[in-house]
């Protein structure tokens, strides 16, 4: 029978979670008589109201980042946890692809919250935006730098040395030009469409963190599916995966070149490896944060993390 | 302030049920407390807002949990004072049509309104509950204050069920009355001089 | 079944229900059709839940606290004081000044809702009193707040500028432009009305008496400093600015002027805050009744049934404002920009409009719709802070539309008045 089925992202449709959904819609329409609607950010509530709404199984599919995911299973926010994924793009495919923590560990906590975890996936390479150029811990002192409502990035930016101040995304272009904060962190893609660019003066990468979010189905309603039906979710999952990939592939070029095009005093630091070093050292801090939050359950999924970093760097 | 005003302010200030026996008392202690919950938690959003900036300048440090307090206080605010308002008649309406009715189909109609009115008020009362239940199964916490994010709503189904009770109790009074009400103690009819509560 | 859920709320909205009732059961009914019975109700409450959440929402009881405590304090009377001494003798002074006052505290505010609350709560009296009828300074003051979307920092634009990916500095400055032309028609009307109605003028104020009113507000002009200064100048989000005027407010009526006490505090809290919950369980009911409309993809089928592919720019744009338009009569202005910009994106895409002059225009329509009847948001914060009938809330705002519709026409064919500011900054 045709089907239609509802997938709701957390954001709009021309950023990394809508190319993805709309690659997810157009395999799914080809290759089925199914349809797929989408919902956009904000169409049907905050993110927190979709995956109830997923999980209640009013929405057959959902698009939220494990970091949000952390109030329903701590354990998510792992990825919060700095350092943990591989910087360089060409390696970050194979640990995506063969992490066991993330294609064993995560599916099973997904599951107990009635989700079917379909696929984690990296939406780029998570930089901070500031007034002021950074290039040491040093240079943060003072700096108020506006970071989500999570325990794990307020230890972050602590352990770094700035002032970590959450405030609603919708204040933050705002406070920012107004000087209220000095700094914000957000994957490259995100500084673009949300031009933050227009009211920061510097653009550092410092290999923190590649912003990291999954997709998952209703469980009881995948369950529910025929074998060929489930397949046909899942390789249109796997062609959506690489999909966005390869869209990956220069994103980051690409965005830059966009905010350069508009803006073409900006400055872009790139922290060396030796720059780096400092900000490594302050993520010890933030993983026992993590440890003290989620418990034995979260120690293993940090150093399965550590191992399959290993893995993929090697 | 004039004095004939304070007065009367006094006056309003003094909610006194027109509900017989036990069932008055606690209804007096319930417009009591939803008036002590609304001023309080006004206040305490003010406070926590300020801390929060003087945080930041003073201490370099800003309060990680204030933007979920403030959420915490607008749904206690919303929910006690939606009962508040209908006990003193003040949720809005547009009333041109009603208005121009003669006074017989006046009253069947409040009896309708506040009939309908308090029946989805149980209603979404009883929603509420479902909704606060499947929160709290999930262990949805809130990730600053990490307290169960439940715990912010269970003032929704009291407020919702206050409200409607208000409303039924409207409906009665209209039924037994010979003047038209509001609500159980304000008469139809905006006053030029205006209503204090 | 949009036909049908419209028709219910607006039979249960003629009866004289109270406003929460046609909007909730609109959505109820509506997730009774979606979902074949009662059972997921709940998301209703959710989505009510989602309508009150959002953290910009709580300035709105701030600046409601920090006006009430100043209109029964004595700080907003001598502000008021002051500016009459200076413009009393103007034919619609009185008028002109509470609209550039809303503007002004509009813009830097953020909030329309808190517009109409802080400055409308001490100037309405004071209007009054002046000789202008009740229902022409009711719509003066919602009408002139809403001018507050056009100019920045605007909410609506920043929310437009991120779904759309549009520069938000260059919406900035667009919205300027229109919003200073509606001021000024605003003002034009104002003067208009004083002179054909005769409302009478105050005798004009030697400069001695200006200078004595000027020396009785020093203390009162710290809150325009507050706000402006606050907010430009970075000490303060919107929100926080609130805070710091309830605070400003408490010091100058207890320490300095002494006019109020505890107790007058308490009572200025409580009816704060069932202000509050008057509105805001209508914007809760709002969000509930958004979901369904935006979960049925009602307004992709209805804009998929006018082929709107097929038209030319300017048709287009005339679609977009009618959309947008009657949208905001119905649903809070943020949800319909999220939920229909996406919607309309590869249209504009397809024309190759400016999607600079299309977020101010849609921004205006926002403005426009908050404002009008049936639902509106600073409707119905006027009726509960007032506390008057809807009807003589909503009685003088035709003429008010009128302008707002004449400058959306004014746009579309004249993009300039958005972009010639933004042009002269970036290009
Ligand atoms: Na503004
Ligand atoms: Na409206």
């Amino acid at each position: 029978a045709a089907d239609t089925w509802k997938y709701a992202f957390e954001e709009a449709m021309t950023d990394v979670q809508g190319v993805f959904a709309q690659k997810f819609k157009e395999e799914i329409e080809a290759n089925s008589d199914h349809q797929i609607q989408l919902f956009p950010f904000g169409t049907l509530g905050e993110s927190a109201d979709i995956m109830e709404q997923a999980q209640a199984g009013i929405l057959q599919f959902v698009d939220q980042s494990p970091g949000f995911t952390g109030a329903l299973i701590p354990e998510a926010q792992v990825f919060f946890v700095p350092y943990l994924l591989p910087a360089e793009s060409e390696k970050l495919g194979d640990f995506f692809r063969n992490s066991k923590a993330i294609n064993e560990m995560f599916p099973a906590l997904y599951a107990e919250q009635g989700l079917e975890l379909l696929t984690m996936f990296p939406e780029g390479e998570v930089v901070m935006t500031t007034k002021e150029k950074v290039t040491t811990p040093a240079d943060l002192d003072e700096v108020k730098f506006r970071v989500m409502t999570n325990p794990l990035l307020v230890e972050s930016y602590q352990a770094f040395g700035a002032t970590p101040t959450p405030l609603p995304w919708g204040e933050v272009f705002g406070a920012l030009q107004t000087n209220i904060i000095q700094g914000q962190e957000n994957p490259l893609f995100w500084v673009e469409s949300t031009k933050m660019y227009e009211v920061t003066d510097y653009i550092t990468f410092t290999g923190h963190n590649n912003f990291t979010t999954a997709v998952m189905a209703n469980k009881a309603f995948f369950d529910g599916l025929a074998e060929e039906e489930q397949q046909l979710i899942r390789d249109a999952i796997d062609v959506s995966f690489e999909h966005i990939l390869e869209y990956q592939e220069g994103l980051s070029e690409r965005s830059l070149e966009k905010i350069k095009e508009a803006r073409p005093d900006i400055n872009v630091v790139v922290l060396t490896e030796e720059q780096r070093q400092p900000f490594k050292e302050a993520a010890a801090e933030v993983e026992a944060k993590f440890i003290e939050m989620t418990g034995e359950s979260g120690k293993a999924i940090l150093e399965q993390m550590k191992k399959d970093l290993q893995a993929a760097t090697q | 302030m004039g004095s004939a005003e304070e007065n009367k302010d006094k006056r309003k200030d003094a909610y006194a049920s027109t509900l017989p026996g036990i069932l008055g008392t606690i209804d007096t202690g319930i417009s009591h407390a939803e008036s002590f919950i609304l001023a309080a938690g006004v206040i305490l959003m003010a406070i926590n807002t300020m801390a929060n900036v003087v945080g930041r300048f003073v201490f370099q440090s800003s309060i990680f949990f204030s933007e979920e307090l403030n959420r915490t206080l607008i749904v206690l605010i919303t929910f006690a004072g939606i009962g508040y308002a209908a006990r003193h008649g003040r949720h809005i309406r547009m009333s041109a049509i009603y208005d121009a009715l003669p006074a017989k189909t006046r009253k069947l109609l409040m009896i309708v309104i506040a009939s309908v009115t308090a029946a989805l008020m149980f209603a979404l009362c009883y929603f509420s509950v479902g909704y606060i239940l499947s929160v709290a199964t999930s262990g949805r916490i809130l990730p600053a204050m990490q307290i169960p994010v439940y715990w912010i709503y269970l003032w929704v189904p009291l407020g919702f069920l206050v409200t409607g009770i208000q409303y039924a109790l409207t409906a009665v009074k209209n039924a037994v009355q010979k003047d038209i009400y509001l609500s159980t103690h304000v008469l139809e009819g905006y006053e030029d001089d205006e209503i204090e509560v | 079944m949009a036909l049908k859920i419209s028709a219910i709320m607006i039979a249960l909205l003629l009866l004289g229900f109270p406003m929460m009732v046609p909007l909730l059961l609109g959505s109820m009914y509506g997730f009774y059709e979606l979902f074949g019975g009662f059972e997921r109700m709940t998301f209703m409450v959710q989505q009510m839940l989602a309508g009150i959440r959002p953290a910009s929402l709580i300035a709105v009881p701030m600046f409601i606290l920090a006006a009430d405590i100043m209109t029964r304090g004595q700080s907003a009377g001598r502000l008021i004081d002051m500016v009459m001494a200076f413009v009393g003798h103007i034919k619609g002074g009185l008028a002109v000044s509470t609209a550039a006052a809303c503007t002004l505290f509009g813009a830097v505010s953020g909030s329309t809702q808190a517009t109409v609350v802080a400055v409308g709560s001490p100037l309405r009296p004071r209007m009054l009193k002046a000789g202008y009828n009740d229902s022409f300074v009711l719509a003066l003051i919602i009408n002139a707040s809403d001018i507050a979307f056009l100019i920045p920092p605007s909410i609506g634009m920043i929310i437009y500028g991120v779904v759309s990916s549009t520069s938000i500095s260059e919406l900035f400055i667009a919205g300027i432009g229109p919003g200073l032309l509606l001021l000024v028609l605003f003002s034009a009307y104002c003067m208009i009305y004083a002179t054909i109605k005769g409302v009478p003028t105050e005798p004009k104020a030697p400069w001695s008496e200006r200078l004595a009113a000027v020396r009785q507000a020093i203390w009162p002009l710290g809150f325009p400093v507050i706000i402006v200064g606050g907010i430009y100048g970075g000490v303060f989000s919107p929100t926080e600015a609130a805070a710091a005027c309830v605070l400003y407010a408490l010091i100058l009526e207890f320490i300095v002027f002494r006019s109020l006490n505890a107790v007058d505090i308490y009572r200025i809290a409580k009816s704060t805050g069932l202000i509050t919950a008057v509105v805001f369980v209508l914007v809760g009911a709002g969000a509930a009744f958004s979901w369904v409309i935006s979960f049925a993809q009602i307004p992709q089928q209805l804009l998929g049934s006018i082929g709107i592919d097929q038209m030319g720019p300017k048709a287009v744009l005339a679609v977009i404002s009618v959309s947008f338009f009657v949208g905001c009569m119905f649903v809070d202005p943020i949800v319909v920009i999220l939920v229909l910009v996406p919607i309309f994106a590869p249209v504009v895409d397809a024309v190759g409009l400016d999607k600079v002059l299309v977020g101010t225009i849609i921004t205006l329509q926002v403005a426009i719709g908050s404002a009008t009847p049936p639902f509106g948001c600073d409707i119905f914060t006027a009726i509960a802070i007032f506390k008057r009938p809807y009807a003589a809330v909503i009685r003088g705002i035709a003429p008010f539309t009128l302008i707002l519709i004449g400058v959306s026409v004014a746009l579309i064919f004249f993009p300039q008045i958005a972009l010639f500011l933004r042009d002269l900054a970036f290009r």
